[in-house]
């Protein structure tokens, strides 16, 4: 990797997909590495978002179910990175970060609405996107589209209905 | 949420509720009033919850959501190829720029690389989008401000923008024309046609839009010193765009990442520092001017050849070859029973949209179909400048603190 980045201790994985370079840390080391990424100059926040890997049929599995991503820019150098982390799903917690980044405050609140993923910490932390009473969340792999029984269609008694607590 | 406990008093549209709190300085009552979601001038469905001493704003808080529809979620169920008409339903105001970045992450992931006529055509495409965004802006901030005769103007411009979408790809709005591997169609001549007589008056348009505002005495006071957002705020609260240009930071990413070729095109990024909502008009006047140059350059330098990748496993054979070719045949209907599976990664692309950083993260799990797709909008990050922009003003100049964010709601919830 040719990132002039001074990485702190604890990196599980590091390389670069297609010119995008990433860094994987365990959870706990999260808020070290960003703080560490933001003193370098990476005071740019581009966005954070979660992927769900449930039963994927990539052969190299990634270690837990949810991964996490921060893309974070250094707008000196136009250098961006992308930090990883991987969340269990009977585990799904994460510290927030909306203190050290003020755009992570609605990324989070909107990954804990799609995803479930609970930032910890987080001043804040209720569904943004969907209604407050919605339950579930869509995003996950498990959750169906057309989850929601459509009014008035011919069909809605066959369409998949949202699982009772997804 | 502070906003459920309120009781409506039953004005609808702005419902006048008393939430019974303090400020921490002892002064009068906070008055609570909810703003839209159907309010003319919230730009979509957007509702502010804002608290009010007197006239002054105290505190807002965006209930954002109205307009989700799962776009996200519905990119899973279709193919690679079949998800570019979903991305032009988020930012409804600038589909061709949403295309691009779609387009553009495919392209990346697979390591396609698109001939030179369609990297000019999509830079022709995403400098038209730019300044037909920037002119709904012009016209219905300064229609809420009070001058109704610019969005007249800017609306009979846009409408030209509209005939050459139109023209160059069959749809006025969605237009689904950059695609992964090119663009849909090569430009007619009629298209290049109306494209010259479009740069030939549009700088004079300009001058008039000028005209009706730049030294409009009115203008100027409802926007000069208002909603102010210094650089380093505007930095840490991950605004972009004429957000942050109009706070004097030189960032756009067509300069500073450049893709489609935008490194070759003669242009200056426009930055003021007023830091307030009349350096953004500022900016936003500028930007389509730069519009107008880049445009003039991809015209006259518009280079012959293909506007497709050469790439059978990607895009499908041209008509004529199904007739004469079994080959061909197997391939287009590989290509619309299955479609392309790219590299198990993921890669993150972002474009300058009128908004800001309009970015697209995408991850293949070596499937036909995507494990997952991201939009980084910017309106969704640039609304959370809002509260900070707002605190301190009055209600009155809410208005132009909302209009001067440029939020597109569907890009917002997405």
């Amino acid at each position: 990797m040719t990132t002039p980045v001074k990485l702190p201790e604890g990196i599980l994985d590091q390389g670069a997909i297609a010119g995008d370079e990433y860094v994987t840390v365990p959870r706990d080391r999260l808020r070290a590495t960003l703080e560490a990424l933001k003193a370098q100059g990476y005071e740019s926040y581009v966005f954070m978002t979660c992927v769900d890997h449930l039963a994927t049929p990539v052969v190299e599995r990634p270690p837990e179910r949810f991964e996490l991503v921060y893309q974070l820019r250094n707008m000196r150098t136009h250098h961006e990175l992308r930090v990883r982390v991987f969340v269990p799903e009977d585990d799904a917690r994460m510290p927030s970060v909306h203190d050290l980044y003020g755009p992570a405050n609605w990324d989070e609140r909107e990954t804990w609405d799609m995803f479930g993923i609970v930032f910890e910490g987080h001043p804040n932390l209720t569904r943004i996107l969907m209604p407050d009473d919605w339950v579930g969340h869509p995003l996950r792999r498990d959750y169906p589209v057309g989850g929601e029984p459509v009014d008035f269609s011919e069909d809605h008694e066959t369409w998949q209905t949202a699982p009772p607590e997804a | 949420m502070a906003d459920t406990r309120l009781e409506e008093t039953g004005v609808q549209g702005m419902t006048i509720t008393r939430a019974g709190e303090r400020p921490a300085g002892g002064q009068g009552e906070l008055l609570t009033v909810n703003f839209g979601p159907q309010h003319p001038s919230t730009h979509g469905v957007l509702r502010l919850v804002v608290d009010l001493d007197g006239e002054v704003i105290r505190g807002v808080r965006p209930v954002i959501g109205y307009l989700h529809t799962g776009i996200e979620k519905q990119m899973e169920a279709l193919r690679w190829q079949q998800g570019v008409v979903v991305t032009d339903r988020h930012d409804y105001l600038s589909p061709p720029i949403n295309n691009l970045a779609y387009a553009l992450a495919v392209e990346k992931l697979m390591g396609v690389e698109v001939p030179p006529r369609a990297q000019a055509l999509r830079v022709i495409m995403s400098e038209l989008t730019r300044i037909a965004s920037h002119l709904v802006w012009l016209g219905t901030s300064a229609l809420e401000l009070g001058a109704m005769g610019v969005f007249m103007y800017a609306f009979r411009d846009r409408d030209k923008i509209l005939a050459m979408n139109e023209e160059i790809s069959g749809y006025r709005m969605h237009t689904s024309y950059i695609r992964p591997g090119g663009v849909m169609a090569d430009a007619t001549p009629r298209f290049l046609e109306m494209l010259e007589t479009f740069i030939r008056q549009m700088p004079s348009n300009i001058d008039e839009y000028e005209d009706l505002l730049t030294n409009n005495p009115i203008w100027v006071a409802r926007t000069r010193g208002i909603g102010r957002l210094p650089a380093q705020d505007a930095i840490r609260l991950g605004a972009t765009g004429p957000m942050l240009r109009g706070s004097g930071v030189s960032w756009d990413l067509r300069k500073d990442r450049p893709y489609c070729g935008y490194d070759r095109y003669d242009w200056q990024v426009a930055v003021e520092d007023g830091c307030d909502c009349y350096a953004r008009y500022l900016v936003r006047i500028r930007e389509m001017r730069q519009s107008v140059r880049i445009l003039r350059q991809a015209v006259d330098g518009l280079p012959g050849g293909p506007v497709n990748v050469d790439d059978r496993k990607f895009l499908p054979p041209p008509r004529e070859e199904l007739d004469t070719s079994m080959e061909a045949v197997i391939h287009h209907f590989k290509l619309f029973t299955e479609g392309y599976s790219p590299p198990p990664g993921d890669v993150y692309v972002a474009v300058e949209s009128g908004r800001g950083e309009n970015g697209c993260y995408i991850v293949s799990d070596g499937t036909h179909k995507p494990r997952r797709v991201k939009f980084r909008s910017a309106s969704f990050v640039n609304l959370q400048a809002l509260e900070f922009m707002a605190i301190g003003h009055m209600i009155s100049d809410f208005i132009a603190i909302i209009g001067t964010a440029d939020t597109v709601l569907g890009d917002v919830d997405r």
